[in-house]
Protein backbone atom coordinates (compact mmCIF):
# COMPACT_ATOMS: atom_id res chain seq x y z
CA UNK A 1 0.00 0.00 0.00
CA UNK A 2 1.47 3.31 -0.85
CA UNK A 3 0.62 5.00 1.86
CA UNK A 4 2.34 2.41 4.23
CA UNK A 5 5.28 2.20 2.16
CA UNK A 6 5.83 6.34 2.18
CA UNK A 7 5.28 6.45 5.99
CA UNK A 8 7.80 3.36 6.34
CA UNK A 9 10.36 5.64 5.37
CA UNK A 10 9.55 7.64 7.91
CA UNK A 11 10.87 4.65 10.72
CA UNK A 12 13.11 6.28 13.67
CA UNK A 13 11.89 7.53 16.36
CA UNK A 14 13.15 10.56 17.83
CA UNK A 15 15.87 10.62 20.79
CA UNK A 16 13.86 11.19 24.23
CA UNK A 17 16.32 14.37 24.84
CA UNK A 18 14.77 16.23 21.38
CA UNK A 19 11.43 15.21 22.55
CA UNK A 20 12.21 17.00 25.92
CA UNK A 21 13.25 20.37 24.47
CA UNK A 22 9.30 21.24 23.87
CA UNK A 23 8.05 19.97 27.05
CA UNK A 24 4.99 17.34 26.12
CA UNK A 25 3.99 17.17 23.14
CA UNK A 26 0.85 16.50 21.10
CA UNK A 27 -0.54 16.13 17.77
CA UNK A 28 -3.27 17.97 15.45
CA UNK A 29 -4.91 15.20 13.08
CA UNK A 30 -6.44 16.67 10.35
CA UNK A 31 -8.91 14.94 7.83
CA UNK A 32 -6.74 14.97 4.59
CA UNK A 33 -2.89 15.57 3.57
CA UNK A 34 -4.12 19.06 1.84
CA UNK A 35 -5.30 20.45 5.27
CA UNK A 36 -1.94 19.10 6.50
CA UNK A 37 -0.07 20.92 4.22
CA UNK A 38 -2.25 23.82 4.73
CA UNK A 39 -1.75 23.75 8.59
CA UNK A 40 1.78 23.65 8.73
CA UNK A 41 2.28 26.44 6.05
CA UNK A 42 0.30 28.54 8.40
CA UNK A 43 1.60 27.55 11.64
CA UNK A 44 5.18 27.85 10.42
CA UNK A 45 4.20 31.70 9.50
CA UNK A 46 3.56 31.82 12.76
CA UNK A 47 6.46 31.06 14.05
CA UNK A 48 5.34 28.12 15.63
CA UNK A 49 8.09 25.21 16.56
CA UNK A 50 5.90 22.64 14.53
CA UNK A 51 6.70 19.29 12.89
CA UNK A 52 4.84 17.15 10.53
CA UNK A 53 5.25 13.72 11.37
CA UNK A 54 3.70 10.52 10.66
CA UNK A 55 1.25 9.00 12.88
CA UNK A 56 1.85 6.64 16.16
CA UNK A 57 -0.31 3.52 15.46
CA UNK A 58 -2.63 4.16 17.63
CA UNK A 59 -3.98 6.90 15.82
CA UNK A 60 -6.78 5.61 13.11
CA UNK A 61 -8.88 8.43 12.27
CA UNK A 62 -7.72 10.79 9.75
CA UNK A 63 -4.76 11.31 7.10
CA UNK A 64 -1.37 9.99 7.60
CA UNK A 65 0.16 12.86 8.55
CA UNK A 66 0.26 14.99 11.44
CA UNK A 67 1.54 17.78 12.93
CA UNK A 68 3.51 17.47 16.06
CA UNK A 69 3.46 20.99 18.59
CA UNK A 70 3.96 22.03 22.12
CA UNK A 71 0.89 20.29 24.28
CA UNK A 72 0.86 23.71 26.19
CA UNK A 73 0.33 25.72 22.65
CA UNK A 74 -3.09 23.58 21.89
CA UNK A 75 -5.38 26.75 22.69
CA UNK A 76 -3.77 29.32 20.95
CA UNK A 77 -3.18 26.87 17.48
CA UNK A 78 -6.25 25.26 17.26
CA UNK A 79 -7.74 28.80 17.62
CA UNK A 80 -4.97 30.11 14.96
CA UNK A 81 -6.65 26.78 12.80
CA UNK A 82 -9.78 27.54 13.24
CA UNK A 83 -9.77 31.37 12.64
CA UNK A 84 -7.84 30.01 9.06
CA UNK A 85 -10.79 27.37 8.70
CA UNK A 86 -9.13 24.21 8.78
CA UNK A 87 -9.60 23.08 12.64
CA UNK A 88 -7.92 19.60 13.65
CA UNK A 89 -10.24 16.91 13.39
CA UNK A 90 -8.44 15.64 17.14
CA UNK A 91 -5.93 16.97 19.18
CA UNK A 92 -4.19 14.20 21.04
CA UNK A 93 -1.47 13.89 23.38
CA UNK A 94 1.62 11.82 22.10
CA UNK A 95 2.13 8.74 24.22
CA UNK A 96 3.14 6.45 21.51
CA UNK A 97 6.01 6.99 19.56
CA UNK A 98 5.91 9.08 16.22
CA UNK A 99 7.31 8.07 13.01
CA UNK A 100 9.83 10.98 11.65
CA UNK A 101 10.95 11.72 8.35
CA UNK A 102 14.46 10.88 8.21
CA UNK A 103 17.22 9.93 5.74
CA UNK A 104 14.77 11.15 3.45
CA UNK A 105 16.55 12.73 0.92
CA UNK A 106 18.63 11.07 -1.81
CA UNK A 107 20.32 12.64 -4.16
CA UNK A 108 21.88 11.62 -7.06
CA UNK A 109 24.01 13.41 -9.74
CA UNK A 110 23.92 12.67 -13.42
CA UNK A 111 26.70 15.44 -14.02
CA UNK A 112 24.58 18.25 -15.85
CA UNK A 113 21.85 17.12 -13.93
CA UNK A 114 20.73 16.73 -10.21
CA UNK A 115 18.11 14.23 -8.91
CA UNK A 116 16.97 14.75 -5.32
CA UNK A 117 14.84 11.80 -4.21
CA UNK A 118 12.14 13.09 -0.99
CA UNK A 119 10.50 9.59 0.24
CA UNK A 120 8.33 8.53 -3.14
CA UNK A 121 8.83 11.51 -5.19
CA UNK A 122 11.87 12.26 -7.61
CA UNK A 123 12.87 16.14 -8.85
CA UNK A 124 15.69 16.74 -11.35
CA UNK A 125 17.16 20.21 -12.30
CA UNK A 126 19.38 21.12 -14.81
CA UNK A 127 22.55 22.71 -13.01
CA UNK A 128 23.33 25.14 -15.18
CA UNK A 129 20.02 26.61 -15.57
CA UNK A 130 18.19 25.33 -12.58
CA UNK A 131 15.30 24.51 -14.68
CA UNK A 132 13.44 21.46 -13.62
CA UNK A 133 13.50 18.82 -15.99
CA UNK A 134 11.76 15.89 -14.33
CA UNK A 135 9.12 15.07 -11.75
CA UNK A 136 8.54 11.31 -11.33
CA UNK A 137 7.26 8.75 -8.74
CA UNK A 138 4.61 8.16 -6.31
CA UNK A 139 1.37 7.86 -7.74
CA UNK A 140 -1.38 10.06 -6.15
CA UNK A 141 -3.07 11.92 -8.46
CA UNK A 142 -1.88 15.28 -8.49
CA UNK A 143 1.49 14.00 -9.65
CA UNK A 144 1.02 14.60 -13.25
CA UNK A 145 -0.55 17.94 -12.53
CA UNK A 146 2.29 19.26 -10.19
CA UNK A 147 4.53 17.71 -12.72
CA UNK A 148 2.87 19.85 -15.51
CA UNK A 149 3.17 23.02 -13.40
CA UNK A 150 6.71 22.77 -12.57
CA UNK A 151 8.84 21.20 -15.35
CA UNK A 152 10.41 23.25 -17.55
CA UNK A 153 10.02 26.31 -14.93
CA UNK A 154 13.11 27.31 -12.34
CA UNK A 155 13.64 26.57 -9.32
CA UNK A 156 12.82 30.33 -8.30
CA UNK A 157 9.74 30.73 -10.67
CA UNK A 158 8.19 27.12 -9.99
CA UNK A 159 4.74 26.60 -8.14
CA UNK A 160 4.82 25.18 -5.12
CA UNK A 161 4.02 21.89 -4.47
CA UNK A 162 3.31 22.34 -1.19
CA UNK A 163 0.35 24.93 -2.12
CA UNK A 164 -0.61 23.33 -5.06
CA UNK A 165 -0.65 19.64 -3.69
CA UNK A 166 -3.11 17.85 -1.70
CA UNK A 167 -1.59 14.41 -0.95
CA UNK A 168 1.05 12.91 0.04
CA UNK A 169 3.11 12.59 -2.94
CA UNK A 170 2.59 16.26 -3.27
CA UNK A 171 4.47 16.73 0.55
CA UNK A 172 7.30 14.70 -0.80
CA UNK A 173 7.73 17.02 -3.92
CA UNK A 174 7.30 19.90 -1.63
CA UNK A 175 10.45 18.26 0.67
CA UNK A 176 12.11 17.45 -2.55
CA UNK A 177 11.97 21.24 -4.01
CA UNK A 178 13.17 22.56 -0.19
CA UNK A 179 16.34 20.29 -0.23
CA UNK A 180 17.09 21.01 -4.08
CA UNK A 181 16.75 24.57 -3.45
CA UNK A 182 19.09 24.02 0.04
CA UNK A 183 21.84 22.46 -2.42
CA UNK A 184 21.42 24.79 -5.94
CA UNK A 185 20.38 28.03 -4.76
CA UNK A 186 22.91 30.53 -3.25
CA UNK B 1 17.44 13.12 -40.41
CA UNK B 2 16.23 12.08 -37.31
CA UNK B 3 17.85 10.51 -34.35
CA UNK B 4 16.91 7.47 -31.86
CA UNK B 5 17.70 7.56 -27.87
CA UNK B 6 16.80 3.81 -26.90
CA UNK B 7 16.17 4.18 -23.39
CA UNK B 8 13.95 0.83 -22.87
CA UNK B 9 14.87 -0.56 -19.76
CA UNK B 10 15.87 3.02 -18.07
CA UNK B 11 13.87 4.20 -15.19
CA UNK B 12 13.14 8.26 -14.74
CA UNK B 13 14.55 10.64 -15.01
CA UNK B 14 17.38 8.85 -17.35
CA UNK B 15 15.11 8.42 -20.68
CA UNK B 16 14.12 12.45 -20.02
CA UNK B 17 17.62 13.39 -19.31
CA UNK B 18 19.16 11.21 -22.19
CA UNK B 19 16.46 14.01 -23.84
CA UNK B 20 17.41 16.76 -22.79
CA UNK B 21 21.18 15.93 -23.80
CA UNK B 22 19.84 15.16 -27.48
CA UNK B 23 17.65 18.68 -27.32
CA UNK B 24 20.71 20.85 -26.14
CA UNK B 25 23.43 19.09 -27.56
CA UNK B 26 22.04 17.11 -31.16
CA UNK B 27 21.65 18.80 -34.38
CA UNK B 28 19.08 16.61 -35.90
CA UNK B 29 15.35 17.59 -36.42
CA UNK B 30 13.75 14.87 -35.67
CA UNK B 31 14.49 12.82 -32.37
CA UNK B 32 12.50 9.30 -31.44
CA UNK B 33 12.66 8.16 -28.22
CA UNK B 34 11.60 4.38 -27.22
CA UNK B 35 10.55 3.82 -23.48
CA UNK B 36 9.06 1.30 -22.39
CA UNK B 37 6.52 2.49 -19.33
CA UNK B 38 3.57 5.06 -19.15
CA UNK B 39 5.56 7.14 -16.58
CA UNK B 40 8.53 7.74 -18.84
CA UNK B 41 6.03 8.27 -21.94
CA UNK B 42 4.48 11.21 -20.03
CA UNK B 43 7.62 12.79 -18.73
CA UNK B 44 10.03 12.96 -22.08
CA UNK B 45 6.47 14.49 -23.84
CA UNK B 46 6.29 16.83 -20.99
CA UNK B 47 10.08 17.47 -20.84
CA UNK B 48 10.66 18.05 -24.34
CA UNK B 49 7.45 20.24 -24.59
CA UNK B 50 9.28 22.37 -22.04
CA UNK B 51 11.90 22.46 -24.54
CA UNK B 52 9.90 24.11 -27.59
CA UNK B 53 9.95 20.75 -28.82
CA UNK B 54 6.77 19.49 -30.50
CA UNK B 55 5.58 15.96 -30.18
CA UNK B 56 5.08 15.07 -33.29
CA UNK B 57 3.71 11.35 -33.00
CA UNK B 58 3.33 8.68 -29.99
CA UNK B 59 3.40 5.42 -31.15
CA UNK B 60 2.39 2.34 -28.65
CA UNK B 61 3.79 -1.29 -29.28
CA UNK B 62 2.38 -3.52 -26.26
CA UNK B 63 4.22 -1.96 -23.18
CA UNK B 64 6.87 0.33 -25.83
CA UNK B 65 6.52 3.43 -26.62
CA UNK B 66 8.04 5.41 -29.98
CA UNK B 67 7.86 9.38 -29.34
CA UNK B 68 8.25 10.88 -32.42
CA UNK B 69 9.77 14.52 -31.16
CA UNK B 70 10.45 17.60 -33.43
CA UNK B 71 12.63 20.80 -33.06
CA UNK B 72 10.74 23.72 -33.38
Amino acid sequence: MLIRRFLNRFKRQESPQDRDDLGILGILVFENTSEVIQAERVLKNGGWPIRVMGPPPGIQSGCDLVIEFPLMEELHLTRLLTDAGIPPLEVVPVNDPLLKPVDLFHTKDFGRYLMVRAANMKLTVDKETLVIVNVSGGGCPDVPYLAGLMVGQTLSNTPRPGIMGHTLCGYALKLALEEIERQCLP
Amino acid sequence: MSVTIDARGLSCPQPVLMTMDEIKGGSEKEIKVLVDSEASKENVSRAAVSQGCKVVDIAQDGEEYTISLARD
